[in-house]
């Protein structure tokens, strides 16, 4: 089974102070260091024993700038057999457009596949919507939050997906198909320094991102950032640890959860 | 005809309490509001929008994004299209709100927690809601909008009258993609999104040893022990007992985090808890900003403290 997975190189903003500059019109990432969105990887692992079960192969596929390679050696280092690079100078905010951008890429090379895997969503926009969008553009069936892969046959799978509170849903997916992966589906194998190395003597193709352009536009663009609403905080309880104890127990049973 | 369309979310015979916050957010934005629900045997409060549309498949159809296109086709032959379509941001919304922006081409914003009625500008969150991103929506409608769960519940207020119900049928059915069987996640002795109170440990407790020791506390307390991220990947505690995005949404009347510093994938699952309560020894931590009472402590020294407090000892 040949699986083509696509990945994106995100600011790991998780631990950074983020910065508003051009009066709202932009977010300072020059200092955030950038990965592999968490979920992608969760989805390269995913395709990599897929393939290694059934004798298939994995492409990698990432749209963006040149240091976008960084993401796709890792995926290679992981089990991939190959990766391509979509190399655009612009990013393109609206998932609408990637997914545009992807689709016409997708039809231009065709490139061989049995399913595509992207992560549910990427860390930064959160949009949840790549995968979706090029699911209808190419006319492909689409599933989304897929938390396990129950069977993989030559003409479909059977998937799980989560929904709310713990439930999850179980569907018959017809191949060729869109899968968006959920991050904890697998545990994702450690990439070594050494692996990393071993994978950048593997070429990865790169494409100029110009020629796929076509009928692809953005539809929706930020007209400005701002902070969330800074919160009051909590009021802390000082003193004796006894005291602040016996303050604690006071509140509990204000709430009405304790006696 | 100008008209927002909201599709519901029906689970297992339940209207989903979020689609209130799709229901708010269309009474935000002033238009007649048609309501998308499967049939079934559940409560709808029918004064909640203008139009009730429904038809005869059934939940399961609802989950299926290539089945809600040829829903949404249906609907604007018969309708005309909406200014504006609205999902819940949840695993299925986003899902078939994706689908159905690629499919009818048109722009998307997904998981809107808010709306400047003024300005006509929504929010939507990004990097781990540390900035939200302000969009103003040109005038070529229609559009798409998920809505985050919780955002807009207080806007549904009732009107006047009950809503007229209109069948939609002929819906095309669709191969590629089945529903075969809802699955329970994993069975658990108990539910800690039903919890009313949670006593919460994360990776600050410093190992599994100390588990007992807070069960014990909790037990004292009668409230149920659950975990962040962290504890969970570690396998101090089962999965099911994991709070935050990947695990459980919890809203208990009292949230005690003894040990969680308050990553934003924890603080997601919890933040609507009526109160906070946390104990981190370091005064810096994120999860004092959403907290309502905060102890900057040692979490072993409060927890043996409580236990001999209630001990009367």
């Amino acid at each position: 089974m040949n699986l083509l997975v696509f990945t994106k190189r995100v600011p790991a903003t998780q631990e950074e102070e983020l910065r508003i500059v051009n009066e709202g019109k932009k977010v300072d990432l020059s200092k955030v260091p950038y990965k592999l969105n968490d979920w992608d990887n969760y989805a390269v692992e995913e395709a990599v024993r897929i393939a290694e079960k059934t004798s298939g192969s994995v492409t990698a596929i990432s749209i963006g700038n040149a240091e976008s390679d960084e993401v796709l050696r890792r995926a290679i280092a992981m089990g991939g057999k190959e990766g391509f690079l979509i190399e655009t100078a612009t990013v393109y905010d609206d998932p609408n457009a990637r997914a545009t951008l992807a689709r016409n890429f997708l039809k231009k090379e065709s490139p061989a596949f049995d399913a595509i895997f992207t992560g549910v969503q990427s860390e930064d926009d959160q949009f949840a919507a790549v995968g979706g969008i090029l699911a209808a553009k190419m006319g492909l069936p689409y599933v989304s939050m897929v938390i396990g892969i129950d069977t993989v046959e030559k003409d479909h799978m059977i998937v799980r997906r989560e929904l709310e509170g713990g439930l999850q849903e179980r569907v018959k997916v017809t191949l060729p198909a869109v899968f968006a992966i959920q991050s904890g589906i697998n545990e994702p194998r450690y990439v070594s320094i050494m692996g990393l190395r071993k994978a950048s003597k593997v070429e990865r193709k790169v494409f100029k991102g110009a020629d796929y352009e076509g009928d692809m536009k953005s539809m929706i663009e930020v007209n400005q950032w701002v902070y969330p609403p800074k919160k009051a905080g909590a009021k802390i309880l000082a003193g004796e640890l006894d005291d602040v104890c016996k303050e604690l127990l006071g509140i509990l049973k204000e709430k009405g959860v304790y006696q | 005809m100008s008209y927002i369309l909201i599709i519901s979310e029906v689970r297992r015979g339940l209207f989903e309490e979020r689609n209130l916050d799709s229901i708010g957010l269309s009474a935000l934005l002033e238009k007649d509001s048609f309501l998308f629900i499967p049939e079934g045997d559940y409560a709808v409060n029918e004064k909640l929008v203008h139009k009730i549309l429904k038809t005869s498949v059934g939940e399961n159809a609802f989950l299926n994004p290539m089945l809600m296109i040829n829903a949404l086709q249906k609907i604007m032959d018969l309708k005309g299209k909406p200014d504006v379509i609205i999902f819940t941001s949840s695993s299925s919304g986003n899902e078939c709100a994706s689908y159905a922006a690629g499919y009818f081409n048109l722009p998307l914003v997904t998981d809107v927690s808010g709306y400047d009625k003024e300005k006509g500008v929504f929010y939507k969150s990004y990097y781990s809601d540390k900035i939200f991103g302000k969009f103003k929506p040109s005038e070529d409608i229609p559009r798409i909008i998920t809505v985050r769960s919780g955002s807009f519940k207080a806007n549904a207020v009732e009107k006047a009258t009950a809503a007229d119900v209109e069948t939609i049928e002929n819906i095309s059915p669709v191969e590629g993609r089945s529903f075969i069987e809802y699955v329970e996640e994993e069975k658990t002795d108990i539910d800690i999104t039903k919890a009313d109170f949670l006593l919460s440990v994360g990776r600050g407790i410093g190992s599994q040893d100390e588990i007992p020791s807070y069960e014990d506390l909790a037990n004292l307390l009668k409230a149920v022990i659950s975990g962040s991220r962290p504890v969970i990947d570690k396998q101090w505690l089962p999965k099911p007992r994991q709070v935050g995005t990947s695990g459980k949404t919890v809203k208990p009347k009292v949230y005690l985090a003894m040990g969680i510093s308050g990553a934003f994938q924890h603080i997601a699952g919890m933040k609507d808890s009526d109160c906070i309560i946390a104990v981190n020894k370091d005064a810096e931590a994120p999860i004092f900003q959403y907290a309502h009472f905060g102890i900057v402590a040692d979490v072993h020294k409060v927890r043996d403290k409580l236990k001999a407090v209630i001990k009367g000892t």
